[in-house]
């Protein structure tokens, strides 16, 4: 099994409970096995940021990316064939090489699906999953190039994984997020740990949480996001 | 030597090459060609179609290979025509045919989806109550709560939802909102349901169990055209595009057949080869001009101007000519023509009155039974007034003399009616003029407001004693429309309806309307009425629409061609017909349980809960007539209000109190409850919503959006509805009447400050992010046209077809009807400590086609003003008890309730019983029981059990019911209409029947068009044939409109209306300059080839055909004088508010007009409005929706409600937009900014 491959492919899932219950597995993986540095570090900044904050927050980020238009689709024949009558005929060769390797799809969604190739590709054999993965390439290049150009810290984040992928049949992205943009996204996780800290427990006159506590908290959470934010965009 | 032995028998030989030497045999392998053969190989061929909103109806092969759609073909196995006509294939278009890319496309809702503030809202709320209706409640109490998710409206933030989720939040909304503030609070909108009919029932059904609202669409969507129950009494009846080849002349009139009727267009090419001439009549060069023999381009919005100056031409060399024995004599059996009128002194001028009835004669002329409703004509042989059989007083209270023998009623002999009381005295009667009142724009001219012509009198002595001057219809029409009637008719003379005055007004040349009337009208009497006007939606969707569509209705009667196969009126417009109508009603409102469903007039409803009354620029003085009495006053809300209160039209909101509470007050009160309620209104202790619609008790609370995009194609007025209904970002500019200081409503409450965000929940189902679903709370996936099983039928053939689940609901999507079905269920559930069963009072209004149709005579009476005593269901609406059970909603959704065993089913006024097809029901779904029904129901819990029910139980598809719904008729008519149906009486059409083939629709008196071997369905052919009458006042086509608003109103004949004047750019001039010209134009919304109908304009492949994105077509007169050049971005825009798309400069285009293709998406393309700095709007985004008064009258007769059938209706195309070229093209891809903040930017 090809450990990387099955791990992009988790960190591609719908970030719901179940997979922020992996999480902590999923990030103790990464470090084990055997990204490129530079991936490593992104992939993990990703898990990270899967499992900061609120969950609700990284869904919308999600379906903002995913779920929604063509640009970033994770569905790969959204960049090939687009809406045309080809698409069918193609999710059927698509699925003729699942079946032909031992695997049933099971669940709902199509063959192109990128996390669903990536799992297929993570337990077939090496060459087929080379294969396949070469042949998406150049889609997998697009996307990330697009991903980058959202801007946004989790579009950059979610890139890491199609750049790993890449990384995997020895093909570059197009474009890399510049060092800037990195340390700009690792502030922003910072700000969301640091937002979603739980304060110490406090006895005494200072514990009254209409007082001191709630909306002290709150103010100061708006506070800190504001100000790494504003270093970020400064960069 | 015979060579027997050199001579092959059963074999030749191959030769090297054959046909010359361009073929030649090869042993090569062809073993290559397996790849294609595998390429195109398929494991199934299914058999589906194109379901919301195409009234193509045509039959589709989807390819299905391991599971997956892989294409889609035309199928071409329609049942064969008779012998000499064309067959039905090739159906299916280039949309049709770029479908299948939906069901794996990036824009198809893959999840339930919840705005992410709502979410957390709701999980939030939920940790603190365990019971879910207590959570939603929590919510809805907290003002900040509330408005947090509200404002985020159509700003995205959708996360995912599990199905749970989703059905529990919307359950326990519904749950709260019936407890609360009464179930007709939540609301339900779906269009169309022909095209997809148990999807729409879904909806429907579960609705109407819990006693919510469900919309109409067609008036809505300003499809219906009111002139159509005006004059027949009839929704819209319609020839199928088949009958188009029987035809001698066409007129295709503002119907852009090739465009919008792409798989019936070639019905129109076939019967050019047959030698039809046709006529196409469209301001700009539309596509169906090259269809035609003669193109004529009157100026839009005049088309009434020119279907006079025919009508004169053809009333002056045949009717006045006395030439045409086949029209006369159609018009005398037909029409109302020789039916009388009185004529009235008004201001010392004598003026046309309502018709005459038995009632105002002596003796009521021996007519006991409705005197009122009969109206009177001349015995041509004796010259006495007679009452003839038919008229609707003849419909209710007795049985067979409702038919068009043209009888006396009192003797029963056939009498020949007077057409003309020409010979006699003539008296001076004057007319309304509308033509002086036009804008610049429409060519007003200089002729006076009245007009004065001599028409041919009789004195007719009355009950009281004295007498009163009378005039025919026909005299009295002939009259309006300037015909001289001595022979002196003059083409040139500048005069109401002459050729020259239409010349001036329209701006067809005199010459070119002589002509074609002229071959009309000859075409006609030699084929006995195979002239043939196609008509739609340009015609239709104009302020005065009516008269735009009577002139032409007019032209067909005169003619004697409505009701003659290959002629009549063609009106092909979003009606979409629903052939199994009497079958689909008790699935659909769940009348199988509970009787009567809500049902509610769109156009008024969305008038008064979106506000848009409150800018309403439009005064009834503006329109009134100069010949109408003084005492109408009030603006267009005031008229709406009195309709509903004197029951003529319905209301939702119906009280402003719970319903669920009335019954229990009228039993503490010791009243039944009709008695309660007509008692407090009158006492002042109880009020009607639509008197207060912005006050929170009479706020719809819940809206279900299906199969629709309301708020993109459909929201006429998109802003308001953002601004009021919503309460989210909105681009309305203009201020309201308050903010202006005008005169407020004298029946409507008025507010300050106007609501913001009406609605609690908003939940869409669809298989797209259209528009609608990015303004709603929830959004839940359905399933697409090839997941899921339904039904489909057209007014364009005659076949039912299916809709087919060639593979599963893709992702988690569901079909409708598994969605509603399990949202019932979660209802159910949480009902319990809420809801039980329960006494709901329900409203209606007095229901055309039932004896309340005889509720009001020839006066307005409101009890409101002490008029009149509020009666239930005659002065007022009827007031129904029902019971539900609320914690079972779920056993009678998916049930065959009791009623349709016990009170039979009914269509159209006619009832029958259904035991037997209840019966076979029971064996053929299976049987269930549920909780306080004795003995077994059938079952109902697929969407196959709904679509076999509602076959088993309509006409349509099972001929015993045909039968059965024929003799019911027969009791009315007195005669045997059975010979229709009893060829066929043993076919019964199921399912998988239509699924291996299209199926024709059995004959049914539901429709007043046969399907037979011999003959085309043409509407009307069963009133001309069968002589069943029209569902009028006369029983005839009604021409005369006499009820006291249509005469206030001066139309009680068609006459020529122009555009009115919406007053939307004025204040807007030069208000926000960007540097650029402004120039005023009106906007005109067509439908476009590259989108709807079968796909919407977000499919790639037609974006790809057309511009990629929103655009708008401009003359090249106006383009240059706002330095405008093609493809320039441009913005319009008014006091409505703004949209932004491309310029399509083309010579197509007449100057002065803007053409915008109706329902190109927000979401697509769209940058950010110099003018609202929000997303740059929609095509509704500038207009406005204005109502019409005598689109409200009721319980007159044909003029009496029905859903869908009459009322309000959504005109558009009188507006003007101010359209300049855009100085900046903002993406707004970066964070927002407020109105505001922009402004204040822009400025600096």
């Amino acid at each position: 099994m090809n450990t990387r491959l099955a791990i992009l492919s988790t960190l591609l899932r719908y970030p719901d409970e179940v997979l922020r219950a992996d999480l902590p597995d999923v990030l103790s993986s990464i470090a084990t096995a055997g990204f490129a540095d530079r991936d490593r570090r992104a992939l993990e900044r990703l898990a990270r940021r899967l499992a900061a904050g609120d969950p609700l927050d990284r869904q919308e980020d999600f379906v903002r990316l995913f779920d929604r238009g063509r640009a970033t689709s994770l569905h790969l024949f959204e960049h090939v064939h687009g809406d045309t009558r080809n698409r069918g005929p193609a999710m059927v060769e698509l699925v003729a090489i699942y079946d032909a390797n031992g695997f049933a799809m099971t669940g709902h969604e199509l063959p192109d699906y990128l996390p669903l190739v990536l799992e297929f590709c993570a337990v077939a054999p090496a060459e087929t999953a080379a294969n396949l993965l070469s042949q998406a390439g150049p889609l997998l290049q697009q996307i990330h190039a697009k991903l980058l150009s959202r801007g946004l810290p989790s579009s950059r984040g979610y890139a890491a994984v199609l750049a790993a992928v890449l990384s995997e049949v020895r093909l570059a992205p197009t474009t890399l997020p510049t060092d800037a943009q990195d340390q700009a996204d690792e502030d922003d996780l910072a700000a969301i740990d640091a937002a979603y800290e739980d304060q110490p427990v406090v006895f005494g006159p200072e514990s009254d949480p209409d007082q001191q506590g709630a909306r002290a908290k709150v103010a100061a959470m708006i506070q800190r996001l504001r100000s790494v934010r504003q270093a970020a965009a400064r960069h | 030597m015979s060579h027997f032995l050199d001579r092959l028998t059963y074999f030749k030989k191959y030769a090297g090459t054959f046909s010359n030497g361009y073929g030649e045999v090869t042993t090569e392998s062809r073993a290559w060609e397996d790849a294609y053969r595998s390429r195109w190989a398929h494991d199934k061929i299914v058999r589906s179609t194109h379901g919301a909103n195409c009234t193509g109806s045509c039959s589709w092969k989807i390819y299905v290979k391991g599971g997956i759609v892989t294409w889609e073909t035309q199928q071409t196995d329609y049942p064969r025509t008779r012998p000499g006509l064309p067959n039905h294939e090739p159906r299916g278009c280039s949309r049709g045919a770029s479908y299948s890319w939906y069901l794996y496309s990036a824009n198809r809702i893959k999840y339930p989806m919840m705005r992410k503030r709502l979410v957390k809202l709701w999980r939030a709320a939920k940790a603190q109550y365990v019971d879910p209706v207590a959570a939603w409640k929590s919510i809805q109490d907290d003002p900040d709560k509330r408005r947090e998710y509200q404002s985020a409206r159509g700003l995205g933030g959708f996360v995912r939802v599990t199905w749970e989720e989703a059905e529990e939040l919307v359950a326990a909304a519904n749950v709260h909102t019936a407890k609360q503030h009464g179930p007709d609070r939540i609301i339900g909108f779906s269009p169309i349901p022909a095209m997809s009919m148990v999807s729409y029932a879904a909806g429907s059904r579960y609705l109407s169990l819990i006693g919510g609202v469900c919309m109409s669409f067609y008036d809505w969507y300003c499809d219906l055209p009111p002139s159509s129950p005006q004059t027949w009494g009839e929704q819209t009846d319609v020839p199928e595009s088949a009958d188009w080849y029987n035809a001698g002349f066409i007129m295709m009139w503002g119907s852009n057949v090739p465009q919008t009727r792409t798989p019936d267009a070639h019905f129109m090419a076939e019967a050019r080869y047959r030698g039809t001439k046709v006529v196409t009549v469209t301001p700009d060069y539309s596509e169906a001009s090259k269809f035609a023999d003669l193109w004529l381009h009157p100026k839009q919005g005049t088309d009434a101007a020119l279907a006079l100056a025919m009508g004169h031409v053809i009333l002056s060399e045949w009717h006045a000519k006395g030439r045409g024995d086949y029209f006369l004599d159609y018009c005398r059996r037909y029409s109302d023509m020789p039916m009388l009128v009185m004529l009235t002194e008004k201001d010392g001028r004598l003026v046309p009155d309502r018709q005459l009835r038995a009632s105002d004669l002596v003796g009521n002329a021996g007519e006991a039974n409705n005197p009122d409703w009969k109206t009177i004509a001349i015995d041509d042989a004796t010259g006495n007034p007679y009452v003839p059989t038919g008229s609707i007083g003849f419909r209710w209270g007795e049985q067979g003399k409702w038919n068009l023998e043209g009888r006396d009623a009192k003797t029963l002999e056939a009498v020949t009616p007077r057409l003309s009381l020409q010979g006699g005295q003539t008296a001076a009667v004057t007319f309304p003029y509308f033509g002086d009142g036009a804008t610049a724009f429409f060519n007003p001219t200089q002729l006076g407001d009245t007009v004065t012509h001599d028409v041919p009198v009789q004195w007719v002595r009355l009950a009281d004693g004295s007498s009163a001057k009378v005039a025919t219809v026909y005299d009295l029409f002939l009259a309006n429309y300037g015909v001289a009637r001595d022979g002196g008719t003059n083409y040139d003379a500048m005069a109401p309806y002459t050729p020259a005055w239409a010349e001036a007004v329209c701006g067809v040349p005199r010459q070119q309307i002589v002509t074609v009337a002229r071959e009309f009208a000859d075409n006609a009497e030699k084929t006995k009425g195979k002239s043939m006007v196609i008509l739609g939606a340009a015609l239709n969707h104009w302020y005065h629409s009516d008269m735009n569509y009577r002139g032409i209705i007019n032209l067909l009667v005169m003619c004697g061609c409505i009701g003659q196969s290959g002629g009549g009126w063609a009106h092909y417009v979003g009606q979409e017909k629903l052939r199994p109508q009497s079958g689909w009603i008790p699935v659909a409102f769940a009348t199988d349980w509970a009787r009567p469903p809500r049902q509610q007039n769109s156009t008024s409803f969305w008038y008064a809960h979106t506000d848009q009354w409150r800018y309403e620029t439009v005064q009834v003085k503006d329109i009134l007539s100069p010949t109408a009495p003084k005492q109408l006053t009030g603006t267009l809300i005031d008229f709406n209000i009195r309709a509903e209160r004197m029951g003529w039209l319905p209301s939702a909101p119906q009280l402003a109190r719970n319903p669920l509470t009335i019954a229990a007050e009228a039993e503490a009160a010791g009243v039944p409850v009709p008695q309660y309620v007509a008692q407090s209104l009158k006492a002042g202790t109880l009020e009607m919503s639509c008197e207060d619609p912005d006050h929170p008790t009479n706020w719809p609370r819940n809206l279900f959006v299906w199969r629709s995009n309301l708020l993109g194609s459909s929201g006429k007025g998109h802003e308001y509805f953002l601004k009021h209904l919503l309460g989210t970002q909105h681009g309305v500019q203009g201020k309201d009447l308050g903010e202006q200081g005008a005169a407020k409503p004298e029946e409507a409450a008025w507010h300050d400050e106007a609501p913001k965000g009406k609605l609690d929940l908003l939940v869409t189902l669809d298989f797209r992010m259209s528009t609608t679903c990015m303004y709603s709370d929830i959004v839940l996936p359905t399933a697409t046209w090839y997941e899921k099983h339904d039904l489909n039928t057209s007014d364009m053939h005659p076949f039912i077809h299916p809709l087919s689940a060639a593979v599963d609901p893709a992702w988690e999507s569901r079909t409708d009807w598994a969605i509603f079905r399990g949202i019932a269920k979660r209802f159910s559930a949480l009902c319990n400590g809420h809801l039980g069963k329960e006494k709901d009072t329900v409203l209606t209004p007095l229901m055309h086609d039932s004896p309340a149709e005889l509720g009001q005579t020839h006066h307005v009476r409101e009890w409101k003003k002490g008029e009149v005593e509020p009666i239930p269901g005659k002065t007022m609406p009827a007031v129904t008890v029902v019971e539900r059970d609320y914690p079972n909603t779920h056993a009678r959704f998916t049930s065959l309730g009791p009623l349709m065993d016990k009170l039979g089913n009914n269509g159209k006024g006619m009832a029958w019983k259904t035991g037997h097809e209840v019966e076979f029901l029971r064996h053929l779904n299976g049987e269930v029981e549920v909780p306080g029904v004795e003995g077994k129901l059938a079952k109902m819990e697929s969407d196959i059990d709904a679509c076999e029910t509602l076959m088993h139980l309509a006409p349509e598809t099972n001929g015993h019911v045909a039968v059965k719904a024929w003799e019911a008729l027969g009791t009315f008519t007195g005669r045997d209409h059975t010979h229709l149906a009893l060829p066929k009486e043993h076919e019964a059409i199921r399912f998988r029947d239509v699924q291996a083939q299209p199926r024709k629709i059995i004959s049914s008196p539901i429709w007043s068009g046969l399907e037979s071997e011999e003959v085309c369905y043409n509407a009307g052919y069963t009133n001309v044939h069968e002589l069943i009458p029209w569902r009028t006042l006369t029983g005839r086509q009604q021409l005369y409109q006499d009820h006291p608003w249509m005469l206030a109103f001066g139309e009680a004949l068609c006459l020529y209306r122009p555009p009115v004047d919406l007053r939307a750019t004025g204040p807007m001039h030069g208000v926000k300059p960007n540097g650029n010209k402004e120039i005023a134009l009106n906007f005109i919304t067509p439908h476009q080839k590259w989108g709807i109908h079968s796909v919407y304009t977000d499919n790639l492949l037609m974006l790809t055909l057309s511009r990629g994105g929103p655009i708008v077509w401009l003359s090249e007169v106006d383009a240059a004088d706002a330095g405008i050049e093609d493809n320039d971005w441009i913005e319009a825009f008014n006091t409505n508010g703004a949209l932004c798309a491309r310029a399509v400069v083309s010579q197509r285009v007449p100057k002065g007009m803007v053409m915008m293709y109706h329902a190109q998406e927000k979401i697509v393309n769209v940058p950010g409005s110099e003018i609202t700095h929000a997303r740059g709007g929609i095509h509704n985004s500038v207009t406005r929706c204005t109502i019409k008064p005598t689109h409200m009258i009721g319980g007159y007769a044909q003029l009496a409600y029905g859903f869908n059938y009459y009322g309000t209706i959504g005109t558009n195309r009188d507006e003007f937009v101010l359209v300049r070229k855009m100085a900046n093209v903002e993406w707004l891809d970066g964070p927002r900014v407020t109105p505001q903040a922009a402004d204040l930017k822009a400025a600096e």
